[in-house]
């Protein structure tokens, strides 16, 4: 199987050990990844605000790119850039006056949207497409007895009538892949909860709160680590570690790594390989993992 | 079995309350056809089985806003939520039904709403007219599109369900919340209104506290999008007179992501971060990143794209 991919600005940035994750486990699973060719940012969940006929024009571009491609499917690592790209499509064919403006604004350029290409988050591939037992097939080192908090956040569930691939309220699909690795998922009461990230750009006070807060609740469920589906939650619930730890005075971790860092260690590959960082690496050496 | 003769048997385990007993949860048994509302249920409960159940129901339909509770975990309309929807949803006859969240409890199911009412009346939810309309010199008019944008945010029924699910009300005292944002919105961006600078005042500290976690849209029986309300109210931020931090941060970042996708057609992250939090800033999250062992990540440089101009048209509009 062969899919369009849309890595994102912060998996080609910041989040690199996601794209390098993702690329690795697909080409474990014999599944090809053609990057979108000339793909432009999809306005990170803040051009809309902006520029809201810009931001559906934007994100048409990308798919009439993958449309030309020869793909009915975009998948993409990042909850983010899902979002932003199906609330676009949805816009787009839902709302006849913003259909209007953002046809004037694509007019006399190369954007030719047929309505064919959908975006896609890779979990929901992996979960549907290529399914668990193919997942399980390839596992080669069982990560049996870690304990995995299984985090969702907001922008892969909701709204649930545009992302549409679970309930909003009792999702299983991290929990699934979770199960795959042979680790031991851990669900916990802020799985479904925002990370906090859009707000460190406006309130960053009330935004490491509400990332400390996901954290918080993973630890007291007795997770070793944490895994998510987003390069911008990566940013918040991964980099910022070391920031939580100072500003809640607490001397605990809560590592939280990619899904497909994770289901990568399953495969075999290394700690390195899959750009994990430091404290997770701490947490894996001492559970016997690696 | 046709549809309309299929009854099921349900199990509803209630979260009850009260003052002197604190929380305990109790199960009742009924059988429900395809079209018993919750309301319904929890009527035939009181009338036939407890009549102490307490719980708050009106209209039955979607326009009074008084049955909001939590259903199998959901915040939910009771009147607009059928029982073996439910259970078709969830694969099991036995449901959960609970208060909803953050509100201080009464009596079962019923919660004091008076913090709700207290942050729609704080956007004055009511249009100020101009004199000359008020004397009967002149009449309000409303363009079609105007009315076409502003209908949605008018849906309100002041359920409390999405303030109830939102994560900012409950971290952040100086947020109005969703259900107030898009009433307030609907208030703002009327051309008929005449406190528009008020209204600012009021709305737009508050509009770039909300976190764009789309609860409020999932959980909106009425399908009235308050984090677009939201979105739209930060447009505001251009013409605003009086910018407080929370506002200067927010369209810092905002114009910083704008300008580095029409530069580049990407985000570069170094750049937007630095025009967001300056260099001190910046330099504080690089020891944070460099602690957590991912700083080499900040160095990398992003090809842009190639069919630049192409990006800038759009953005333009030209």
């Amino acid at each position: 199987m062969s899919y369009a991919y849309y890595p994102g600005c912060a998996s080609h940035g910041l989040s690199k050990d996601v794209d390098i994750a993702t690329r690795k486990v697909f080409e474990t699973l014999g599944l090809k990844l053609e990057e979108v060719k000339d793909w432009n940012c999809c306005g990170g969940g803040f051009l809309d605000e902006y520029d809201e006929i810009g931001h559906i024009a934007l994100n048409l571009r990308n798919l009439s790119i993958v449309e030309k491609m020869g793909y009915t499917k975009m998948v993409t690592p990042c909850s983010v850039c899902l979002h932003s790209h199906r609330l676009a499509t949805f816009k787009y064919k839902e709302n006849k006056d913003l259909r209007k403006e953002a046809e004037k604004r694509m007019k006399g350029t190369s954007i030719s949207y047929q309505g064919k290409a959908t975006a896609e988050h890779i979990v929901w591939v992996l979960v549907r497409d290529v399914g668990v037992e193919k997942i399980k097939e390839r596992v080669k080192r069982p990560l049996t007895g870690l304990r995995v908090a299984s985090y969702y956040g907001c922008q892969m569930l909701r709204p649930e009538e545009i992302m549409g691939f679970e309930s909003a309220y009792k999702p299983h699909s991290m929990e699934d892949l979770i199960a795959a690795t042979g680790a031991t998922p851990v669900p916990f009461p802020m799985n479904k909860a925002c990370c906090g990230f859009p707000l460190m750009g406006s309130n960053p006070k009330v935004g490491i709160k509400l990332a400390f807060n996901v954290l918080k609740s993973a630890k007291d469920q007795q997770a070793d680590i944490m895994v998510h589906p987003c390069s911008l939650c990566h940013l918040q619930l991964d980099s910022l570690q070391t920031r939580i730890m100072s500003e809640f005075n607490v001397n605990w971790t809560m590592p939280a790594i990619y899904i497909t860092q994770l289901l990568g260690l399953a495969f075999g590959f290394s700690p390195e390989e899959l750009g994990i960082g430091k404290y997770a690496t701490e947490v894996l050496k001492s559970k016997g993992v690696i | 079995m046709s549809l309309q003769n299929e009854e099921v048997e349900v199990i509803i385990k209630v979260k009850r309350f009260s003052p002197e007993k604190g929380n305990w949860w109790q199960e009742y048994k009924l059988r429900v056809d395809r079209f018993t509302q919750f309301t319904e249920a929890l009527r035939r409960i009181k009338t036939e089985q407890d009549p102490t159940l307490a719980y708050r129901a009106s209209c039955h339909m979607t326009v009074c806003g008084s049955c909001g509770m939590k259903i199998n975990g959901e915040p939910r309309l009771a009147c607009k939520t059928l029982v073996l929807d439910m259970v078709k949803k969830y694969e099991s006859n036995v449901i959960t039904i609970e208060p909803m969240d953050y509100f201080k409890p009464i009596k079962d199911l019923i919660v004091d709403l008076d913090d709700f009412y207290q942050r729609m009346y704080k956007v004055k939810p009511r249009l100020y007219p101009s004199e000359q309309v008020l004397k009967g010199e002149a009449e309000h008019r409303l363009k079609p599109e105007d009315q076409r944008m502003l209908w949605k945010f008018a849906q309100c029924i002041w359920c409390g369900l999405c303030v109830s699910s939102c994560p900012s009300v409950r971290n952040d005292p100086e947020f109005l919340g969703p259900a107030a944002h898009a009433k307030g919105f609907r208030f703002l961006a009327d051309p008929r209104d005449t406190i528009t600078e008020e209204r600012e005042k009021i709305l737009l500290d508050s509009a770039w506290r909300c976190t764009y976690c789309y609860m409020c849209y999932n959980v909106c029986p009425r399908d009235v999008e308050p984090v677009t309300a939201i979105k739209k109210t930060r447009a505001y931020t251009k013409i605003a007179k009086v910018k407080t931090p929370v506002i200067e941060t927010g369209e810092k970042h905002t114009e910083a992501v704008f300008n580095s996708i029409f530069e580049s057609g990407k985000i570069e992250e170094a750049k937007v971060y630095l025009s967001t939090y300056g260099l001190i800033g910046s330099l504080r999250d690089m020891i944070f990143l460099l602690k957590s062992g991912k700083l080499n990540y900040a160095l990398i440089k992003e090809k842009p794209v190639e069919n630049i101009t192409e990006v800038r048209k759009i953005l333009r509009g030209e």
